[in-house]
């Protein structure tokens, strides 16, 4: 189970955090919740995203996955974490910028050996980014990056899925087509999705619904 | 847990690989273990060479000082009263004072029948603290058959240069050790008979000594008298080029070796360049050791967004660090390796073609400089891997 007890980071002004639906409040994601977190520019969504996933330590509260503070790992441990459970969409990719996107996806993918290599190539041509496959990500659109992210990030073993503005830079068509994939592998593994977004997200079939800034 | 590849990734690390900071860093360090190696080995082969010859024992040189002998003194006493002996205890520059004394009968030696040599010869002893070879059981008591003799390797060279005109064999120290020496021994009271066999050389002393107590016994045996007094002492003192010393032996007329003590100054200077050389080979290797810090920090610094993002999506720091540390270790063996060589060829140069006659030392390195090169070896590598470390865990 993932806690998020009463953080806040340190620097906002607790007063501004009174009416928010997720700073200092308590909050337990079972598995197979799908939880979608609105919040508007500016109200802290990515840094957020960023405390969940032990980037950043500037907040007060804790933060646990399965009873153990995140900001107690040391960083193997956290390795461990990110490896074995805890996957993530950046909004900004974060993808290798030389290597291909192959390389890219089997970077991840040899690190646990969870997935065939085939896989690949199956989630690409899913998501339409097969024939890019060899290309270095660099010369690749960002639409072509977020989508080529998205299947990073399922290319793992995980119990929680953080999706920072995951379609931002997708078309409708291509945002259901990323979506399903997301939601398909995520009840494989039978994981919660955390999904923070500007707006409501609406082909997502969240089970809860929080406002970063009511 | 299964590891992942390491060859997928490097691409991602090595940027930088050829830089010149880190060629720079592997010759300096070659050259650094090189220097260290070879002034190690020289140290160790010096130490061999006078090993025989050192002059200097505990810290302080020994002389042999006689009184001068002039037109003016010649029928006179020229030994050392108990008087002088006293004043030259009293000086502060000397540390301490053994008179050389010597037989009172005469004593006839003679080689065996395989070297048909016998000659008259004499007999002294001195105080082991003042001897430089001092085997263990110097020493001579009541009915012992055999008296242990010290020669003096100088009597030996000589011995070497005038045997082939007399017909007689050379010997090297091994086989006159083994020589058997036969010694008459006859006084006013009698005659004995030992059977004498050299148990050390000796380059301070030019003499052939026997235990004292050989010789106080001997004395009153044969000739019914206690040993005389001395011609020869010998001296201890901390630095026999000290000025006062040699104004005071100038003043009294005495006599003293130089050329043995100036001999044990150069052994001594030698050796401190040799260490100075050792010291400053290890500065280049530390200097070395540095300058591929300075290497891995801007490598670490080129790839620094590759490896957050490694390290982001599930790399571990611990795997990575050892991985990257890894790639330097063949290059650090084969430096390490290649200085190893060169110092085993030199090593080899030197006693084949400059030292090619002397036995006690040996054309391959001493086991120390081997448990160096591997110290070191061990000592770059963790050097090395605890800086990747330290670096990928900064930026974890």
């Amino acid at each position: 189970m993932l806690q998020i007890d009463r953080i806040r980071p340190t620097y906002f002004d607790p007063s501004t955090c009174e009416r928010s639906e997720v700073w200092l409040q308590r909050i337990e994601v079972e598995p197979g919740e799908r939880i979608q977190i609105q919040a508007p520019s500016g109200s802290g969504k990515t840094s957020l995203t960023h405390f969940l996933f032990g980037l950043r330590k500037e907040y007060v509260g804790s933060v646990r996955y399965e009873e153990v503070d995140l900001r107690s790992m040391n960083p193997d441990t956290l390795a461990d974490l990110r490896r074995e459970k805890l996957a993530i969409v950046f909004q900004d990719m974060r993808l290798f910028t030389e290597p291909t996107l192959r390389a890219n996806f089997e970077i991840k993918r040899q690190l646990t050996d969870h997935h065939p290599e085939s896989l690949i190539d199956e989630w690409a041509r899913r998501l339409g980014i097969d024939h890019r496959l060899d290309t270095p990500a660099k010369l690749c659109s960002y639409g072509e990056q977020q989508r080529a992210s998205v299947i990073r990030a399922l290319l793992q073993p995980f119990r929680w899925l953080l999706l920072d503005e995951p379609f931002s830079h997708l078309d409708d068509a291509n945002a259901r087509k990323a979506m399903d994939l997301i939601l398909e592998e995520s009840d494989r593994q039978g994981a919660a999705l955390l999904l923070s977004d500007l707006e409501i997200v609406p082909h997502y079939p969240r089970t809860r619904l929080l406002r970063l800034q009511a | 847990m299964k590891q992942p590849a390491f060859h997928i990734i490097k691409p991602l690390l090595l940027t930088g690989e050829w830089s010149s900071s880190r060629w720079f860093s592997y010759i300096g360090l070659g050259i650094g273990v090189l220097l260290l190696l070879l002034s190690l080995q020289l140290f160790i082969d010096i130490q061999a060479l006078v090993k025989q010859t050192s002059i200097r024992k505990n810290g302080f040189d020994y002389i042999s000082v006689t009184k001068q002998i002039t037109n003016d003194n010649m029928g006179l006493d020229n030994r050392f009263s108990p008087t002088d002996l006293d004043i030259l205890r009293q000086q502060p520059f000397i540390q301490g004072v053994a008179p050389l004394i010597s037989n009172r009968f005469e004593v006839v030696a003679t080689a065996g029948d395989q070297i048909p040599f016998a000659s008259d010869i004499f007999l002294e002893a001195l105080e082991t603290d003042f001897i430089d070879t001092v085997p263990p059981g110097f020493d001579w008591k009541p009915g012992q058959p055999i008296v242990p003799l010290i020669f003096s390797s100088d009597f030996l060279e000589m011995y070497n240069v005038f045997a082939p005109s007399y017909g007689l064999p050379h010997l090297s120290m091994e086989t006159a050790s083994n020589v058997i020496i036969g010694l008459r021994c006859e006084g006013q009271k009698g005659e004995q008979v030992y059977r004498g066999q050299i148990v050390a050389f000796s380059d301070r002393i030019n003499s052939l000594l026997v235990p004292k107590s050989f010789l106080d016994w001997a004395n009153i045996e044969l000739e019914g008298l206690p040993s005389a007094n001395a011609s020869r002492v010998y001296i201890k003192t901390k630095d026999a080029n000290s000025a006062d010393l040699l104004n005071f032996l100038a003043r009294k007329n005495y006599r003293i070796n130089k050329e043995k003590t100036a001999f044990g100054r150069s052994k001594q200077i030698l050796q401190g360049v040799i260490a100075g050389l050792g010291v400053f080979g290890v500065l280049v290797v530390g200097l070395a050791l540095l300058l591929f810090s300075f290497y891995l920090q801007l490598m670490v610094a080129r790839s620094r967004d590759n490896l957050q993002l490694l390290l982001t999506i599930g790399y571990r720091p611990d795997w990575l660090s050892r991985q990257v540390a890894r790639r330097f270790i063949p290059v650090y063996f084969l430096v390490i390796g290649v200085a190893m060589a060169l110092t085993q060829l030199l090593q080899y140069l030197f006693h084949q073609v400059i030292m090619f006659n002397r036995p006690e030392l040996s054309s391959w390195l001493h086991p120390s400089v081997w448990a160096t090169a591997v110290l070191l070896a061990g000592l770059s590598v963790m050097t090395n891997w605890r800086m990747v470390k330290k670096l990928l865990y900064g930026i974890a």
